[in-house]
């Protein structure tokens, strides 16, 4: 009946919630955890959850991650510290991955994971020149040259 | 450790590093200015806006590193607080904590708050939250220079909802999960990934043009135009904030002005070599031009010379550091609070009568007075009390000695509804309390008599037990023994606060029992003089024991269940323990002292005294959950 580990009230039982991915597998998440996405949030609010909910842009891998993201949050008794902890576990995975969140959390609107990975990823670029970056993110720069120099000049008063 | 020398050694660093004061608008106190919140202007912070340790009795050495996180919504122009002048004074008789234990800080301050994260996002995606910028460092070669985090917290309107919705772009993420990740750089950063992609270069842009509060460190090299780009990248800036490390004059003023029209708030902080070469006529000229300003805090204000203001929107205005003005005149008809901190070493000339005679005729609704000068006479609060400030609230007047119980009188029959009164330094006595007492019980919610050398512990008892909506009392170094040398430095005596001599002898060793229903923090640093202290008051969160030299161990008695901190540097080490056994102990030791009488059938009967009441066991049965009480000590 009930997935998560420890739970206040047992009388009741866990109302969940199916999510569909884009490759077609399901998931399931309690309807507590689920109530931190803004966009599933209002969807029960309007009685439209109980189908399985389509995602499109999410895939399964990066789904069952987000379930686990909002199964651990919206468990009591959990401590800072620890959480935390596990919130630096959970985003120590590849750039794509990352990326992959930002876009889920973006879509379902969930804050913490956005502001959780958001900030990984501005905190992999802080320090980093533009060529690192570029290769982290591996992509090219689409400046023309004239404009690489434009903006060198632009921001020069910045390094002098 | 020689306690002694390290007093010394610490006061003096701390006059020579003249320590910014302390603007800490503090979150923590938020709680317990919830009333005072909603009447304007919080005022005395109690805490040091650096390390979060309250500022009486310590210098504070967390100077350099700033990082400031300003979570807006807190940093809203309602909570901010005056400085408290008295700390400035306290900095400069230092108790002995040359290191400070930095304890996690609750604190938002306006110049430099901690690190927190920013907030989240509202429901709608276009969100109104207040936008941050906060430059550290301005110096982009991350290599050379320690780079300081800063926030970058911007705010999308109406115009960018276009951006928003744009495709994704080079860097595999729409523009708007990109906006998020960019506005979580510091601003050096946000200028250094400019130059990664064209998507990159258009949404750090916007992060610039949605800035709406900029707070920014002006390194001793910076040169003006410098600053002058910086600006220019957020027109909509409405609050901004300088550290600065260089000289800074009216250039700076003009460059501010000419680059950011909507200009709301306007902060200058200097560090210790940087000089504030603005006069009085420039900074007029500033104000009067900018039609929005609605704040202005200056420090450094020491090439002023004179002063006239004229603003129909100002309503906060904080000066420090003045010195020798020919004339201070306020047109500012708004002006709800204001600040004016005198230069302490002794060659001050203002003419503090004709300021306060104008203030009280051209700002009418004045609610928050704070003037720290050791020019301070009574003569001055007469010209406050002759003018009409009925909205009046919190009035500080602290260094003055020569403030006396008749100045008491005069305030007390002038304004009823006073909210915080701080007259540290004063020369007021316990019949000044009385007065006090007399007039402001259902309203008071915060008194400071620091350094009051005519006060002895029963007046302050006394003030306690007749004002019962009080939250703040601090009494630091007022019930002290000041035979002791050790206490008060040179620098003090430099700066003004001449040893004047006890003629209460019997001062020495008294005791003081405090019962308090909604007392919240309590500061007696430095009050050698007391021997004995009971306190028994359900709601206290703080406690100040800094330097609190002779008091016996067996004669502490604590009984305060919400006691979050006590700060004990410079005690006894038993003395420390004592407190620790005291504020961690579940059971109440009370038991100990409960004299009982065996009766003749084997029975006790106990004895209950007079402190003792219901609210104990109430108390007592909520105490379980609570976490642990930090006691810190150097």
């Amino acid at each position: 009946m009930s997935s998560s580990s420890s739970s206040s009230s047992p009388s009741c039982p866990k109302k969940m919630i199916t999510l569909k991915s884009s490759d077609g597998e399901t998931f399931e998440i309690e309807e507590i955890a689920a109530l931190q996405s803004k966009t599933l949030e209002s969807m029960i609010d309007e009685n439209c959850a109980s189908t399985p909910v389509p995602l499109p842009n999410i895939t399964g891998k990066i789904l069952a991650k987000v379930v686990e993201y909002c199964t651990k949050h919206a468990e009591v008794g959990a401590d800072a510290e620890s959480l935390r902890a596990w919130d630096a576990e959970f985003v120590s995975v590849d750039h794509p991955t990352l990326f992959d969140y930002i876009l889920a959390a973006n879509f379902l609107e969930i804050p913490t994971l956005l502001n959780l990975a958001c900030q990984s990823v501005a905190d992999m670029v802080k320090g980093k020149t533009p060529d690192e970056i570029h290769k982290i993110f591996n992509i090219k720069s689409t400046f023309t040259p004239e404009e690489e120099e434009e903006l060198r000049r632009e921001n020069q008063w910045a390094f002098d | 450790m020689d306690w002694e020398r390290d007093y010394i050694g610490a006061a003096t660093k701390a006059s020579s590093a003249a320590p910014p004061p302390c603007t800490a608008a503090s979150s923590s106190s938020d709680d317990n200015d919830d009333a005072a919140a909603k009447r304007g202007k919080k005022r005395g912070s109690y805490n040091c806006g650096h390390c979060g340790l309250p500022k009486k009795g310590h210098s504070c050495h967390v100077g350099s590193s700033h990082s400031p996180a300003p979570d807006s919504s807190s940093a809203a122009a309602t909570s901010s607080t005056l400085p408290v002048s008295a700390a400035a004074a306290s900095s400069a008789l230092a108790a002995s904590a040359s290191t400070v234990t930095v304890m996690p800080s609750a604190l938002s301050s306006a110049a430099r708050p901690p690190q927190s994260p920013p907030p989240l996002l509202p429901h709608h995606p276009i969100s109104h939250l207040r936008c941050a910028l906060s430059f550290d460092d301005l110096d982009v070669r991350a290599d050379e220079e320690e780079e300081d985090i800063d926030e970058v917290e911007p705010d999308l309107d109406e115009r960018d909802r276009d951006f928003v919705d744009g495709d994704a772009d080079a860097g595999g993420l729409p523009a708007r999960c990109l906006w998020e990740v960019l506005r979580r750089l510091p601003p050096a950063e946000l200028l250094a990934v400019a130059r990664v992609y064209k998507g990159w270069r258009e949404t750090s842009r916007r992060v610039w043009w949605a800035a709406e509060d900029l707070k920014l460190r002006v390194p001793s090299r910076a040169q003006l135009y410098f600053v002058g780009s910086v600006l220019n990248k957020c027109p909509e800036l409405v609050r901004l904030s300088l550290w600065m490390e260089s000289d800074v004059d009216a250039t700076m003023l003009a460059c501010i002005a000419f680059s950011c029209p909507n200009l709301e708030s306007v902060e200058i902080s200097t560090s210790s070599n940087a000089v504030n070469r603005i006069t009085g006529d420039e900074l007029g000229r500033f104000v009067a031009d900018k039609r929005c300003l609605t704040c202005l805090k200056m420090e450094g204000c020491s090439n002023l010379g004179g002063l006239v203001l004229s603003s129909s929107s100002l309503s906060t205005l904080w000066l420090s550091d003045l010195n020798s003005l020919s004339k201070m005149v306020f047109n500012c008809p708004n002006l709800r609070e204001i600040s004016l901190e005198f230069s302490r070493n002794g060659n001050d000339c203002t003419d503090l009568i004709a300021t306060v005679d104008g203030l009280g005729r051209s700002c009418p609704i004045l609610q928050n007075i704070h003037i720290a000068s050791v020019r301070l006479s009574h003569a001055v609060v007469l010209a406050l009390t002759a003018s009409n400030l009925r909205g009046l609230r919190m009035l500080s007047l602290v260094l003055g000695s020569e403030i006396t119980d008749a100045s008491v009188a005069a305030i007390a029959s002038s304004f009823s509804d006073l909210e915080l009164l701080d007259l540290s330094g004063s020369s007021i006595s316990d019949s000044g309390i009385g007065m006090i007492c007399n007039v402001f019980p259902e309203t008071l919610l915060r008194l400071l008599l620091a350094l009051c050398p005519n006060i002895s512990s029963s007046g302050i008892q006394f003030a306690i037990a007749q004002l019962p909506l009080l939250e703040l009392v601090e009494c630091g170094m007022t019930v002290c023994d000041s035979n002791d040398e050790s206490l008060i430095s040179d620098e003090a005596i430099n700066h003004g606060m001449e040893k004047r001599p006890n003629s209460n002898l019997h001062l020495i060793h008294q005791k003081l029992i405090i019962k308090h229903s909604k007392l919240k923090k309590l500061s007696l640093w430095g009050c050698s003089g007391l021997d004995a202290l009971y306190l028994n008051c359900p709601e206290l969160n703080d406690l100040n024991l800094n330097a609190y030299k002779n008091l016996l161990t067996d004669r502490l008695l604590i009984q305060c269940p919400s006691l979050e901190n006590v700060y004990a540097s410079g005690c006894q080490e038993l003395l420390i323990e004592v407190i620790q056994n005291q504020v961690n102990n579940n059971s109440f030791p009370m038991e100990n002292h409960l004299p009982f009488k065996r009766l003749a059938d084997g029975s006790k009967r106990v004895r209950v005294p007079h402190f003792l009441c219901q609210q104990q066991f109430d108390v007592y049965k909520k105490q379980r959950r609570r976490p642990p009480c930090n006691v810190l000590a150097e």
